[in-house]
């Protein structure tokens, strides 16, 4: 990158990157120099010492100074020379390094024509370096700052629990309902994590039967009130709801009808649940059957709704297609009805676990649910600032690597109870 | 499934004459008391489709009663929302001539395992 860079005697290493920002501003500096006549009066500080307007062509001044010291008389003399003629700054940067190579007939050279062209053409290359070395500096300095951004994004991203809300990136354009129903829920996401530890600590402690009821009961208002907010929110915005706009994309890759569905959350759980008594396994077992049946219907419920629409949207003649509009404007409200029948079958079904099971498999279960989601959230979070770029660097990739390895300890330890 | 629309086919005199005089809620309870399960549905309703499917699904064949098809519908409709005080009049859902409710209510007693012997109860559903 800068290849030609001369040798300076005194050159700083926070010089070197500073000198490649500060080319313009040592024009001013050396500019004033050179008017203040053969150079007497500047100043014989070292350039560590130098305030901000040091830049390398007043190193380069020094330099010269310092060769005064030299016995090589002839090159004051033509150092001085040169800001008598009136050529502009960048033509003290050669010299120096021109005199030191040859040192005998400078004043002939200064003369020749060739050597006046060879001179330009290194102030050209001196000077298209320079701008090359800012150009660089200045994208490292970004990529810096965006890197630092990065990692605080993903630190905050951590401490919320991988809370991913896709709603504010969508362009902007997020409905009022939507957007207060994000942050109710990040609220709700909050407060799962805090019960979720109060749960396991109960449970590692060995509380009684009836404080850990206490405990769950609470869980279950939790999980109720988001499904009050859900609601709500329905009645606002559905179509942030049914598109899943509100979750993680990993899990909106699983999304039924706004949510989760219910059975594949009690499929799930049956492997996690054992021992169960015969009478629990018919329970479960009735249970999984009948969040089938019952999501099968409303599934066929909202094909027709779907199949109707279409036949709204697709038919009428261009004269009355205001009408046919407003038809299909009514039949997108039976939409929250869905929405709001599957939340009401996610709530029972959750009611129903807790039915079928004791209080301290309620509890397990119940902290398992928390934990699945919650690792598929951590998925999503992964998944978004996994390394795609090789130029992202090394750097990136060990912070990714390092965050996996912290999902996975974190999650070992979550389910050790199991 | 049944469908009954009254309204067509096998009328006579008589018929007419009692379903002059009657009063909307009571045809109700009269038409919910008639077959093991009833439904009380619009045609167009998508999710009285989906109350049906769900008991077709299980091996159920309700009786359903198209309220648009008839022409004292409207007046059932009302009767309908009064007895449930909710906005949706459609689907209701009778089983052994006793109200169960609109749809969340079927679902969340399908769930909790409560549909079920309700309607082998009602004759409705064997094993």
């Amino acid at each position: 990158m800068f290849p030609s860079w001369p040798m300076r005697f005194h050159h700083t290493p926070r010089g070197s990157s500073k000198s490649g920002e500060e080319s313009t501003d040592s024009g001013s500096a050396v500019h004033a120099l050179s008017s203040r006549g053969e150079g007497s009066r500047l100043e014989l500080e070292s350039p560590v010492g130098r305030k901000a307007s040091s830049s390398s062509d007043h190193h380069q001044m020094i330099d010269q100074m310092h060769h005064l010291q030299i016995p090589q008389q002839l090159e004051v003399a033509s150092a001085s020379n040169s800001p008598r003629t009136g050529i502009s700054q960048p033509q003290l940067a050669r010299p120096t390094s021109e005199k030191r190579r040859g040192a005998g007939s400078n004043s002939e050279r200064m003369l020749d024509a060739k050597t006046l062209r060879r001179l330009a053409q290194n102030r050209e290359a001196a000077k298209k370096s320079r701008l090359r070395k800012k150009a660089y500096v200045q994208q490292l300095e970004s990529s810096r700052i965006r890197l630092s951004q990065l990692e605080q994004d993903l630190q905050r991203a951590r401490s919320q629990g991988f809370f991913m809300g896709g709603g504010g990136g969508a362009g902007g354009n997020i409905s009022s309902g939507a957007a207060i129903f994000d942050m109710e829920y990040a609220r709700w996401l909050e407060d799962d994590h805090k019960h979720m530890t109060e749960i396991r600590t109960a449970l590692q402690a060995h509380l009684s039967d009836g404080d850990l009821r206490v405990i769950l009961d609470g869980y279950i208002t939790h999980y109720d009130e988001i499904f009050r907010l859900k609601g709500v929110a329905a009645k606002s915005d559905v179509f942030h709801l049914i598109t899943g706009m509100w979750t993680t994309p990993a899990e909106r890759c699983f999304l039924w009808m706004g949510g989760f569905r219910p059975s594949e959350l009690v499929k799930m759980l049956t492997a996690q649940l054992d021992p169960l008594t015969e009478q629990q396994v018919m329970g479960i077992y009735n249970l999984q059957r009948s969040t089938e049946q019952a999501e099968g219907a409303l599934s066929q419920g909202l094909e027709q709704l779907q199949q109707s629409l279409t036949d709204t949207i697709a038919s009428g003649s261009v004269n009355d297609s205001m009408h046919h509009m407003a038809v299909a404007l009514g039949k997108l409200t039976n939409l929250e009805g869905f929405v709001r029948q599957a939340d009401n079958l996610r709530q029972q079904t959750l009611h129903q676990l807790h039915r079928v099971l004791t209080v301290r498999q309620a509890a397990r279960c119940f902290l398992v649910i928390g934990e699945y989601y919650g690792r598929l959230r951590a998925l999503s979070s992964l998944w978004a600032s996994r390394p795609r770029e090789t130029f992202i660097g090394d750097d990136i990739l060990c912070q990714a690597t390092t965050d996996l390895q912290m999902v996975q300890q974190s999650s070992q330890n979550h389910f050790s109870n199991f | 499934m049944h469908y009954h629309a009254e309204s067509y086919g096998n009328y006579n005199a008589s018929t007419v004459r009692q379903n002059a005089a009657v009063d909307p809620l009571e045809r109700v309870v009269r038409l919910a008391s008639g077959s093991a399960v009833v439904i009380f549905s619009l045609s167009t309703c998508c999710m009285c489709h989906a109350v049906k499917r769900l008991f077709c699904g299980m091996g159920v064949n309700p009786t359903v009663y198209e309220l648009d098809l008839d022409p004292r519908g409207k007046e059932l409709e009302r009767a309908l929302m009064r007895l449930l005080g909710d906005g949706s009049a459609v689907p209701v859902v009778f089983i052994g001539g006793k109200l169960v409710g609109a749809m969340d209510r079927v679902m969340a007693s399908h769930i909790n395992g409560t549909l079920v012997p309700l309607l082998k109860e009602a004759g409705a559903l064997w094993l």
